[in-house]
């Protein structure tokens, strides 16, 4: 699978990654990583954030979706 | 990682104030709807007086409702016991650190004691004289022991849903919140005109405070029934849940 970006601008460059959101496949320049804090537990406990993050892959246009005001 | 202790502290506080002004509350409303009714028995104290058992049930659901709308906004972030007999009990079985027991119950106190006296404050005197605030005391007929042996079963089923529908990882995730909701509900709707159906030391705690401090009612001798009741109740209850279902001989 090549970059979508990539291909857009005429380029080929092989992905990388893909985006969890859209399932566009990246390379490395597009690929954007968004750690998301994993939360365990509950009700009669409070909850525990894990040490480790959970890694999310998104592209540019999903990340601006979902992060960017 | 969990939050701070001090802002889990301050969320039990929250969710005992929720819990105390809207049950204790929903008490006041009624004696104070059914003042100056004509009762038939000095069973019937005023809650009762215009519905019947639905009083309680009314009382139960605000009791409960509140309940489980804290349970959804705080149960995350410091558990929402809401209850010291609930803290203790997890404690005891294991599952709650003694570092923070005590901070968790000062906070449930204070809660309690913080919505007794705001509700005075905007209800106003009849919320006290009238309303006793929703104090709980055995009814007549009910002697100290039977009420603390009331006041344990009803906490004794408490804490089994709470460890049947919460504690245990085998139960289905986000139903915990209605499930001790109704149960409060149900357990009030029954013992309500026995003992007041306090469950919980924090829950009585507040109303005696404001009492007390505002009309100068003493009731702190009746105190011991709604401490060793419901910590006994939900003691055994967390206990028997963890033999009942644990897979071991």
């Amino acid at each position: 699978m090549n970059c979508y970006y990539c291909a857009l601008e005429g380029k080929k460059s092989e992905a990388v990654a893909i985006c969890i959101v859209c399932g566009m496949g990246l390379c490395m320049e597009h690929t954007i990583r968004k750690d998301v804090d994993v939360w365990e537990g509950g009700y009669p406990f409070p909850s525990k954030r894990v040490k480790t993050a959970l890694p999310r892959i998104l592209c540019p246009e999903c990340y601006a979706a979902l992060y960017e005001k | 990682m969990t939050v701070s202790l001090g802002k889990r502290s301050l969320a039990e506080a929250v969710g005992t104030f929720i819990l105390v002004f809207f049950g204790a509350g929903a008490a006041v409303v009624t004696l104070m709807l059914a003042s100056g009714t004509a009762t038939s028995t000095p069973f019937n104290i005023g809650i009762g007086a215009l519905g019947g058992l639905g009083d309680w049930l009314a009382i139960g659901l605000a009791f409960g409702i509140a309940i489980a709308g804290a349970i959804y906004a705080l149960g995350r972030i410091s558990g929402c016991h809401i209850n010291p007999a609930v803290t203790i009990a997890l404690f005891a079985t294991g599952r709650f650190p003694g570092r923070d027991v005590v901070p968790y119950i000062v906070a449930q106190l204070i809660g309690a004691a913080a919505a007794s006296l705001l509700f005075a404050w905007v209800v106003g005197p009849d919320a006290v004289t009238i309303g006793g605030l929703g104090a709980t005391a055995p009814f007549a007929g009910i002697g100290y022991l039977q009420a603390i042996v009331i006041e344990a079963i009803g906490t004794f089923l408490l804490m089994f849903v709470i460890m049947g529908a919460a504690v245990d990882e085998r139960a289905p995730p986000g139903l915990a919140g209605f499930a001790v909701g109704l149960a409060v509900a149900g357990i009030i709707t029954t013992i309500g005109n026995l003992t007041g159906a306090s469950l919980n030391p924090a829950r009585t705690f507040g109303p005696y405070l404001g009492d007390w401090l505002l009309a100068g009612q003493n009731l702190w001798d009746l105190f011991p029934i709604y401490i060793i009741g419901p910590i006994i109740g939900a003691v055994v209850a967390a206990f028997l849940y963890d033999y009942l279902s644990c897979d071991c001989e």
